[in-house]
């Protein structure tokens, strides 16, 4: 897929790009508002992250004009301010999504591929990792023909490995994507632990191989074996 | 004490001792000259019987009449005596009674023969007087007194009018409102002042308050923009090589202590804008539902700990930012779990007037009159001790009262609407 990243931090610009540059993605760069509106006018992309705060202008005016010329790219606002009234205008202008800083990059490219998903023009509700496959309007998942029955937070899990597969995932990302960054999770840590043994044990016994990987103090890992 | 009340005191005490000072100088000079006025017509009187002796060489003929009683005494010559006047009461043979009098007595040589002479005049008429002197004043300092007492009650309160307009939009004063004080034109020059003082004061405070929220604004930015580049490269630098479990370990701390600095000021921002009332649009939220809600959603947390939820939810209505209404739930609940020990209890019950939420955990009550301050926390928490001070300022701006007891063993925190 097609990204545009439009970020004035550089370190951060750098982590995002690293994380999103691989398996065939192409992520381009704006600094600024005016090289912003440039790309913006002449590319399409699948989707834009967006920053608020940039050199130049405001990124709600960018916002605006990717709504005036009609674009379908997905846009996802990434920004510090985390005041109601800039989410709900963000929202309100059309963006598809609002994620405040800090953010985890897997978090971040757990929405990137929502938000890609839901604008394939092909009605793509298919996610497909090897022989797993999730439909997504259906929230079913089948292991080749075996259909897997999964609770509500085994399959957002599934989701959330799929979309970040072959990266390391922290404890906390998990804890956060799942029951949201209002309270503080970290002193329970293990009952994380349980969920993922349970969708492991799922998915073995499903004749799915374990992709699973844990890395001690770190987090997890889904990759192919 | 208001200031027209003291004022009345004041300038009551301040006329009644003046009153009192002039009254008995007025008294005494009165009394004075009218004595003086005595004494001369008692010497008149006496003039004549002396002179009435020199012609005729005998005394007049002693008696009374009118306000005048004149008396002889034969006496020793050896007791002779100076002239003096004096104050006596005498009996009054017109009127028949006992009168106050002023007597004027000395010594006659008649043929050889000493005679005292008493010339007595009544003080009735002057006592009189006097007294018709001493009430006429007296109620008009009454009806003075009491004039002023009720210029003090109209004029005043009529005169502070602008006072107490400009105190009323002062108390109604919000730095987060849009409109500004309003002045009302007034001609006394201290309101005029006053109010373009308060006018100015408020103008100035809007502008540094929206200059600081501005500041706070940017600062959490600032903030929150450094925190998104620890967290990346920390994100970016898990991917790159297989950790030892030690450095895998400082890896996790260093996730866990940048989170919860981003839930710090992000909690700390939180408290400002509810404290500045910059929480807008409300609208109705059905708490029972909330609570379900929060409660499937804490439900892993809940088994893992192996509590025991009990709820009792009637319907409930309210109107509330939803953010916060959520927020507060949340709070409380997630506190009820995190100060709990496993196989403990948990039960919320919500009825139209209150939601309580209590729950076992730690055998001592918490400090509850700190429990609601900021960073307040006991040793054991390792919360930032901001949640409840969260919720209390939610419960403030909808002016809900949120308390805390704690009885059998149970920690309670309870909603009242």
């Amino acid at each position: 897929m097609k990204i545009l990243l439009i970020e004035d931090e550089s370190s951060l610009r750098e982590s995002i790009i690293t994380y999103f540059t691989d398996e065939g993605n192409i992520c381009e760069t704006a600094v600024d508002y005016r090289s912003a509106i440039e790309k913006i006018n002449i590319y399409s992309y699948d989707c834009i992250l967006l920053d608020l705060t940039l050199p130049g202008g405001d990124g709600m005016e960018i916002l605006r004009a990717i709504k005036k010329i009609n674009k379908k790219d997905g846009v996802l606002i990434i920004s510090a301010r985390h005041s109601l009234d800039d989410k709900l205008d963000g929202l309100n202008l059309g963006a598809d999504d609002y994620l405040v800083k800090p953010f985890h990059l897997s978090e971040l490219k757990a929405r990137v591929a929502a938000i890609v998903r839901r604008k394939s023009y092909d009605g793509n509700n298919i996610i497909n990792f090897n022989d797993i496959y999730i439909n997504t309007q259906a929230m079913s998942v089948k292991i080749g023909e075996n259909i897997l029955a999964l609770t509500r937070k085994e399959y957002d899990l599934l989701v959330y490995f799929i979309a970040n597969h072959s990266k390391v995932i922290t404890k906390s990302a998990i804890a956060e994507h799942l029951w949201g960054d209002e309270i503080d999770l970290s002193d329970h840590f293990d009952f994380i632990y349980a969920h993922i043994k349970n969708l492991r044990k799922k998915l073995v016994e499903a004749g799915c191989r374990d992709y699973i990987k844990s890395m001690y103090g770190v987090g997890y890992k889904f990759e192919n074996v | 004490m208001k200031l027209a009340a003291k004022y009345n005191r004041v300038t009551l005490i301040a006329s009644i001792i003046v009153f009192l000072f002039t009254g008995v100088i007025y008294y005494s000079v009165i009394h004075y000259i009218l004595t003086g006025q005595l004494d001369k017509d008692l010497a008149i009187e006496e003039d004549e019987i002396a002179a009435y002796v020199k012609t005729y060489g005998k005394l007049p003929l002693a008696g009374s009449f009118k306000e005048q009683k004149v008396s002889y005494h034969l006496i020793d010559p050896n007791h002779d005596f100076e002239r003096r006047y004096f104050y006596n009461d005498y009996f009054n043979e017109s009127e028949q009674r006992i009168e106050p009098g002023r007597s004027l007595i000395r010594t006659i040589d008649v043929k050889g023969k000493l005679y005292s002479v008493t010339v007595t005049k009544s003080r009735l008429e002057a006592e009189d007087l006097v007294r018709i002197i001493f009430l006429i004043t007296l109620s008009v300092t009454i009806l003075l007194l009491i004039t002023l007492l009720l210029i003090n009650r109209f004029i005043l309160n009529n005169i502070w009018k602008p006072f107490y307009g400009i105190l009323l939009q002062m108390k109604a004063f919000n730095l987060a409102d849009k409109n500004d004080i309003r002045i009302e034109p007034t001609k006394i020059d201290e309101f005029a002042e006053l109010n373009a003082a308060v006018a100015t004061m408020s103008l100035r405070v809007k502008q540094d308050y929206r200059e600081l929220k501005s500041f706070t604004d940017n600062a959490s930015h600032e903030m929150m923009t450094p925190l998104a580049v620890i967290n990346s490269k920390l994100d970016t630098l898990i991917q790159t090589e297989t950790f030892s479990d030690s450095q895998g370990e400082l890896i996790e701390d260093i996730y866990i202590a940048v989170g919860k600095l981003s839930r710090l000021n992000q909690s700390l921002l939180m408290l400002a804008k509810i404290e500045n009332n910059l929480i807008g649009d409300q609208e109705t939220i059905n708490l029972d539902e909330l609570i379900s809600q929060k409660t499937r959603q804490f439900q892993e947390l809940l088994q893992s700990q192996n509590l025991n939820l009990k709820t009792e939810l009637a319907i409930k209505k309210i109107n509330m930012n939803k953010h916060l209404a959520d927020m507060l739930v949340n709070n409380l609940l997630s506190n009820a779990i995190r100060h709990n020990y496993k196989g403990g209890e948990i039960f919320i019950q919500l009825n139209d007037s209150q939601l309580t939420i209590s729950n076992t955990g730690s055998a001592a009550a918490l400090v509850v009159n700190k429990v609601f301050e900021r960073f307040y926390k006991n040793a054991a928490s390792e919360g930032m001790g901001l949640g409840l001070a969260i919720s209390n300022q939610i419960c403030n701006l909808y002016h809900f009262k949120l308390n805390y007891t704690y009885q059998d063993t149970k920690h309670t925190f309870r909603v009242s609407f």
